[in-house]
């Protein structure tokens, strides 16, 4: 059954990021799927208005005053309005949010429940419990996500930060993770560029003791990726290794400290800085290395260190968040994230490809076997079919942990004020205020700008596929899945 | 309950816009959206006209005004006033007018000759001869005002497309032309922004009128075909 689906987020391109590949990917995949998926965001620098991006994917750049990091200013009511004119011109039926720091997801998941649409929110990212703003954000991510039908995380991390900081019931909460377009990622082909190989199958040549080893770090240069310890690190791996190098890609408001560094302990000629890299260019700098460093000291699921495995570099990282359960352990090299614990393991993974321990040429096509879009729709529309009650609750939350479940939340405004007032004393009424207000509003708006002045967009224009095409691709997915499964099964022996 | 916010959507309602299509021949079409509602039973056509009369009434009465003060304020004798009214009557009239103070007079007989002009109605239209090019035209808020218009050679025109906008708290679709060597596009209709049945409708009409025997319109744009 096709949906028509609404993916918000303050996060999606021009500006690059993880979470803003995610939409897009998990978007395409989904309209091949044979759903119909529109993107809403705020207006960027010199990007306001309609637009269509490949594969009819219809993009919304709502013109929005951003505060913060690209983030919208928290208005609880103002998005209203163009929300409600965008979701019905386009008939949606889930409304999906991405990114909890993202205003603009919150306050759709609060709209689209009093408009009576059905939602699910997939939460990117990692947060503590202790410091005023996370108080904040919490408390404002419960008031949403206390009246939300389907909650995604993308790692088993992230599902349980989720649930504490938003007091939810775990059977509402599904695990997807996030996955790479591996054929974007792909290794220098060595076969081509090395004439002693001679396109012999066999382990590669193991680096010889007086051979360079490049590493590679790309991060956007915020304090939360491990700036900090990348530039306490790099001078001491430099010192400790003599025929190693740097590539730093990304920029940030720690890239002057970066440069600081290289400039007082006089690195130029051992560190590359590159800059803003595009997230095609990605996989060019990777392939240059050998080992890459990711000292994040928050990371929910962490997509390029998956990227980067894919491009066949074994990973150093620290263990923090979603982290270890990302790769398996032979492609990773765990850091406590600390200066020296990154030093030493760094050491370690220069030794172990010194020795030729690690088959880093196998890598690409474990990754694209454990890693794919396709995977991760399938399992987002079964979701779908969760929250809007096609699949029954028993299927969806399994036997008997069903019981309380009804199929569908009811979107009555007395049951929806039940769910918010049992959030806090004083934040319970809060919300219960602000859910009361958005109906008035909700029903001033149906008088005054009703449904019928509203034009119904006309979708985007499908091909029919034949039907031996499409039994073939079946064909493929189900080969896909069936080698999969045998590998998790293998790694599971090991 | 009901019908009190039937009322308000109503009252709250922009006017009702209709396409007028007019097309004498294959390589020529005039497309023209109005809010006029059309003049089509007696009595409408009566108030429409009457209505074009009360204005010129009005408008000339103001004209009337303003000359008799202007004549009481020279205090001499008019010739014209006491050939048509006579003497004692027009000395009367004089009299009266002369008591009106110029501060309300003048801005009262501005305020009314704007209502007399004023045009209770918008109306957009696009010509598109083929071989020549297109002409978007406006009308002035305003009688006596002649209409914005705009004319593009068709070597100019790139093409001609749908798309949508935000526009206030609302997102509107929107005809408009592209033109070579020119950064922006040129909206057709851009006051009204007619709703997407009527600009599909000159969407259609418009392409097949400027590119038809070329066949490069068909693969020019989206091919709308579901709904």
């Amino acid at each position: 059954m096709p949906y028509n689906i609404a993916m918000v987020s303050d996060n999606f391109y021009p500006q690059p990021g993880g979470v803003e590949s995610h939409i897009y990917q998990l978007s395409s995949k989904l309209i091949n799927r044979g759903h119909k998926v529109i993107v809403i965001t705020h207006a960027f620098k010199g990007r306001k208005g309609v637009r269509y991006l490949t594969n009819g994917l219809k993009v919304y750049y709502v013109p929005f005053w951003t505060v913060y990091r690209e983030t919208t200013f928290p208005t609880v009511f103002s998005f209203f309005p163009i929300f409600r004119n965008i979701v019905i011109r386009e008939q949606i039926e889930i409304v999906h949010g991405h990114a909890s720091l993202s205003n603009l997801c919150n306050e759709a998941i609060l709209h689209a429940r009093t408009m009576g649409l059905y939602t699910v929110f997939t939460d990117h990212s990692l947060f503590g419990f202790a410091d005023a703003g996370s108080i904040l954000t919490n408390k404002l991510l419960k008031f949403t996500l206390s009246d939300v039908d389907h909650v995604i995380c993308v790692s088993h991390t992230c599902k349980e930060n989720c649930v504490l900081r938003a007091s939810l019931d775990p059977l509402m909460v599904s695990v997807i993770p996030n996955a790479v377009v591996a054929e974007n990622f792909r290794p220098l082909s060595h076969h081509s560029s090395d004439p002693r190989r001679n396109n012999v199958p066999g382990p590669p040549q193991p680096l010889g003791p007086d051979d360079t080893i490049t590493i590679v770090a790309i991060m956007r240069l915020f304090y939360n990726k491990g700036v900090d310890l990348l530039i306490a690190a790099i001078p001491r791996v430099l010192a400790s290794h003599p025929n190693v190098r740097f590539i730093v890609a990304g920029t940030g408001p720690k890239a002057i400290d970066l440069e600081q560094m290289i400039e007082t302990n006089v690195l130029q000629d051992r560190i590359l800085l590159l800059g803003a890299v595009r997230h095609e260019e990605v996989r060019d700098v990777m392939v240059q290395g050998h080992i890459f460093l990711n000292p994040s000291l928050t990371e929910a699921f962490g997509t390029v260190i998956v990227e980067a495995a894919s491009c066949g570099l074994y990973v150093v990282c620290t263990r923090v968040g979603g982290v270890p359960e990302v790769l398996p352990n032979h492609m990773t090299e765990f850091a406590a994230p600390e200066e020296d614990d990154i030093v030493a393991a760094t050491g370690r993974a220069i030794a172990k490809l010194r020795e030729g321990k690690v088959r880093t040429d196998l890598f690409h096509g474990q990754v694209k076997q454990m890693y794919s879009w396709t995977d991760v729709a399938g399992r987002t529309e079964r979701v779908y079919d969760g929250v809007v009650g096609a699949v029954g609750s028993e299927d969806f939350y399994g036997g008997d942990a069903a019981h309380g479940h009804p199929g569908v939340r009811s979107f009555a405004l007395i049951d929806r004020l039940k769910r918010y007032y049992g959030c806090g004393i004083w934040a319970g009424k809060l919300f219960c205020l602000c859910a009361v207000v958005d109906y008035l509003l909700f029903i001033i708006l149906e008088i005054f700008a009703p449904r019928s002045r509203i034009d119904i967009c006309r979708n985007w224009p499908k091909k029919v596929l034949g039907r031996g095409e499409v039994k073939t691709t079946d064909m493929a997915e189900e080969a896909e899945a069936i080698l999969r499964k045998r590998d998790m099964r293998r790694r599971g022996s090991e | 309950m009901a019908t009190m916010i039937a009322a308000l959507q109503r009252l709250s309602s922009p006017p009702v816009q209709t396409l007028r299509t007019l097309q004498p021949t294959q390589a020529t079409v005039s497309y023209t959206v109005s809010t006029r509602p059309e003049a089509k039973t007696v009595t409408a056509k009566v108030r429409f006209y009457t209505g074009i009369a009360l204005r010129i009434l009005v408008g000339v009465a103001v004209a009337l005004l303003a000359w008799t003060k202007w004549c009481a304020s020279r205090e001499k004798p008019v010739v014209a006033l006491s050939w048509t009214l006579g003497d004692t009557r027009s000395e009367k009239l004089l009299q009266s007018v002369s008591r009106l103070p110029w501060r309300y007079l003048i801005p009262a007989s501005l305020c009314s000759v704007y209502l007399a002009l004023r045009r209770g109605y918008t109306e957009e239209s696009l010509v598109v001869l083929r071989g020549l090019g297109l002409q978007t035209s406006t009308t002035s808020s305003i009688y006596l005002r002649t209409p914005t218009t705009r004319f593009i050679p068709t070597t100019s025109v790139q093409d001609v497309f749908i798309h949508e906008a935000f526009k206030g708290f609302e997102i509107r679709f929107y005809l408009a032309v592209v033109v070579r060597e020119e950064e922006d596009v040129v909206v057709v209709f851009p006051r009204m922004l007619p709703r997407r049945g009527i600009l599909e409708e000159v969407w259609r009409g418009s392409r097949r009128c400027l590119w038809e025997d070329t066949e490069s319109g068909k693969g020019k744009g989206r091919t709308r075909e579901d709904a």
